[in-house]
């Protein structure tokens, strides 16, 4: 259940009003707008990595911005694309003279929405280039990469838009070093019960007792397949298995990991679950770099959880590296 | 200017807007099915968007029509910016022009081509398309001179039966194309809500 709340239509609202109030020294409001922009304004010529999507996956959106990450990110309400209008606002208050990465998940209303804000900006002479993040296997098969959803891989892909913009890319580099990230990532999840909208008494999808879903939505869209509940080290095998049979071709063995919580399943139970998730990738040859066992992109109070690997190359490895800091993941 | 048209605008999306409050559970049951459960959210929230923009406002049909699809648009998803810009590309081709059959048949007709071009669909892709296709073809078979609400309520069954029909569908746009075969078996909640919307302007009848 989503619990706190005073109206659901307002839901939104009142939370980006609480953000901005608790993260100030990092973030400010766009007048007028749903999103949030960096408080430490960029050197002008900085390209300016806007993100966004729906509301329900803190810390994406806005938890993400900061020196070395976003630039600014729009906020839609729950589980809904931020209007083009809206987009168009916040990307206005974030872009200098280097041009803006729009990077956000791939969902029909945030394409649609996000496309028509860049032709928008676009018709006023502000160069945008888009890179949308398609990690999630279980949406759509081989060969058919770009047809997939974004999911907790936006975790990865907007770590290195940032970076790469933070160390003065221009924005034709930004744009490929972050597709790059994005086409080096996969993710896999599993959800144990459903999640619940502000205002609503039901959740979205059940899960039957002594089940889960495999290859869930970070939006409470139920699952590809249902199976029975398994232990831990078995979930972890099944997770990698899969990762592993949908892997980008012959990249070194270094991997980025993001053992991802859906909202309401412990970090502790997540623990236990990377133990063998740490043990199996060592077994299969590959090397965890800097593992993340976190809350990155929720689903409101979904139980279940996601694990995203990134084949960090050569290139994309110092970009990993840099710091970053803001409220949900901080790098020195 | 035509006055009554005028209120003809007012009227309808007020309508929608209550039709639309009394339908939203079930769209958002149709949606969770295959998708993330917000469409009757969606909807109404644009709707509210949109009654909120005319509250007041004065002008042509068309110019109205073209303040309430931006209204809509702004609310937000997928479904707030197709059917804010099927209401506002309406209103551009409607202009300052009649409200008599033919001319609302070409304005429906121009803002469902734009809402296909937008969202990259077709016709059996189990979309609202679906709905407003079968809907503007049972509308051109009625004689130009026929009055615009007697042809409107003798093509509603078609949008209602395309409608219903995308139940056999499996999803090739939008989230639920992601869900491939789990969005068989339910109408896509969009082909669904056009057609309340469509629906609703028969209400504003005196």
């Amino acid at each position: 259940m989503t619990v706190l709340y005073n109206d659901p239509t307002q839901f939104r609202e009142e939370l980006i009003e609480g953000f901005v109030a608790a993260y100030g020294r990092l973030v400010r409001r766009v007048p007028d707008a749903s999103g949030v922009v960096a408080a430490q304004p960029l050197p002008r010529s900085q390209v300016a990595v806007v993100i966004g999507g729906g509301s329900g996956h803190y810390p994406a959106f806005c938890g993400y911005v900061g020196p070395g990450l976003a630039s600014a990110a729009v906020m839609g309400n729950v589980f809904a694309a931020p209007s083009a209008e809206q987009i168009y606002r916040v990307t206005r208050a974030a872009a200098g003279d280097g041009g803006v990465l729009f990077c956000y998940g791939n969902y029909s209303g945030d394409v649609l929405n996000f496309d028509l804000a860049e032709q928008r900006c676009q018709a006023e002479g502000l160069k945008v280039r888009t890179v949308r993040v398609t990690d999630d296997v279980a949406s759509a098969p081989q060969g058919e990469e770009s047809e997939r959803r974004g999911i907790a891989g936006d975790f990865f892909v907007f770590k290195i838009a940032g970076a790469s913009a933070a160390r003065g890319d221009d924005l034709e580099t930004v744009a490929r070093l972050t597709q790059k990230a994005n086409d080096q990532t996969r993710s896999f999840g599993v959800a144990f019960g459903g999640c619940t909208l502000p205002g609503q008494s039901a959740p979205l999808f059940a899960v039957e007792p002594g089940q889960m879903e495999l290859g869930l939505g970070v939006h409470g869209e139920p699952g590809i397949q249902s199976s029975h509940l398994r232990p831990a080290h078995e979930i972890a095998g099944l997770l990698l298995e899969t990762l592993l049979a949908n892997a980008p071709a012959a990249l070194p063995p270094r991997v980025g990991v993001l053992l991802n919580g859906l909202g309401s399943t412990q970090y502790e139970e997540l623990f236990v679950l990377y133990k063998d998730v740490h043990r199996l990738l060592l077994a299969a040859g590959l090397t965890p770099y800097h593992p993340v066992v976190a809350e990155m992109v929720t689903s409101l109070d979904m139980a279940g959880c996601s694990l995203s690997l990134c084949w960090l190359d050569d290139e994309l490895l110092p970009l990993f590296d840099a710091p970053c800091t803001s409220a949900a993941y901080t790098k020195f | 200017m035509d006055t009554a048209a005028q209120s003809v605008v007012h009227r309808w999306l007020a309508e929608a807007l209550v039709l639309m409050v009394e339908h939203e559970a079930e769209l958002g049951r149709l949606d969770a099915a295959a998708g993330d459960g917000d469409h009757g959210a969606t909807m109404v929230r644009g709707l509210r968007a949109a009654n909120a923009a005319l509250a007041g406002a004065t002008g042509s049909s068309g110019q109205l029509l073209q303040q309430a699809g931006a209204a809509f648009a702004d609310a937000g998803g997928a479904s707030g910016a197709l059917v804010g810009a099927l209401l506002a590309t309406a209103g551009q081709q409607l202009g300052d022009g009649p409200c008599d059959l033919p001319a609302v048949t070409a304005a429906l007709q121009a803002g469902t081509d734009h809402v296909a071009r937008l969202g990259k669909a077709q016709p059996g892709d189990k979309t609202l398309l679906d709905a407003l296709y079968p809907f503007l073809r049972a509308l051109a078979t009625h004689p130009p001179d026929q009055p615009l609400a007697v042809a409107w309520k003798a093509a509603l069954p078609a949008a209602e039966q395309g409608a219903a029909a995308t139940s056999s569908l499996v999803a090739r746009r939008g989230r639920a194309a992601k869900l491939g075969a789990r969005s068989l078996g339910h109408p896509d909640p969009g082909a669904v809500s056009i057609t309340y919307l469509l629906q609703a302007l028969l209400a504003t009848e005196p």
